[in-house]
């Protein structure tokens, strides 16, 4: 698989994670389990930098100028 | 007007339906595209994981004031087995129920219905926690919902038996 086609799917995939962290973090903060939602708060930072990542590199990739 | 005009506003060549379909895929292609699907995708993959700050932030705000209280809530004398106290924690606009099991364990949550919020009741005759709204029931041991409508579990109160008295120490919500 190439960088720009793994880079395209990578996005869909933390954005799957990102859903399921909400979830996660808001079901935490109603259970007053605060330790569950700084976890999962930072699953969904970490998976928003690398979806930020995986979106610079495919856009580099798109807008390429085809030699 | 001329006849020359008059053709000019009346096209009855196709032409203009061509453009008028290029348009179309034009402004499909605009809105539509690969790209702007992944864009749109990225947009609401970071307000997503964004929007999980404020619950962090409010958490860390509710974990600073909301420090573990202990409050003495009874002595162990004054208790019976089967018998059951109601006392309120951590503040006092959240009741809660201390039971001596038959076990003769101390276990204690807050006795509103996660149903309807109606009090909830020690039954002692059936060993377990009644709401009589909906009939609601509740594990004495756990605080699990057994039967009726209520989803969800009693919060637990954490107790310590020390020097014959009863204190409440903690509070978990979500438990088991």
């Amino acid at each position: 698989m190439d960088k720009k086609r793994a880079a395209f799917l990578s996005i869909f995939l933390f954005l799957a994670v990102n859903i399921v962290c909400l979830t996660k973090v808001i079901e935490s903060y109603y259970g007053q389990e605060y330790g569950h939602v700084y976890t999962y708060m930072t699953v969904a930072l970490l998976s928003t930098l690398f979806a930020v990542a995986a979106f610079f590199i495919w856009r580099k990739e798109e807008y390429k100028k085809s030699k | 007007m001329s006849d020359d005009k008059k053709k000019n506003n009346h096209q009855n060549d196709d032409q203009d339906m061509i453009k008028l379909i290029e348009n179309l895929n034009r402004k499909d292609d605009v809105n539509l595209n690969r790209r702007a699907f992944l864009k749109a995708s990225f947009g609401a993959t970071v307000a997503i994981g964004l929007a999980t700050t404020p619950f962090g932030v409010f958490s860390y705000m509710r974990d600073a004031d909301g420090k573990v209280k202990r409050v003495e809530i009874a002595d162990t004398k004054e208790l019976a087995i089967g018998e059951s106290k109601n006392f309120a924690y951590p503040t006092e606009d959240e009741p809660a129920l201390l039971v001596r099991t038959p076990d003769d364990q101390y276990v204690a949550y807050n006795n509103k219905c996660t149903h309807l919020q109606c009090p909830v009741f020690y039954e002692h005759k059936e060993n377990v926690l009644l709401c009589p709204c909906h009939k609601g029931y509740f594990d004495v041991n756990n605080g699990h919902p057994v039967a009726g409508p209520p989803q969800r579990e009693l919060p637990k109160i954490l107790l310590e038996v020390k020097n014959g008295k009863v204190y409440a120490v903690g509070r978990e919500v979500r438990h088991g």
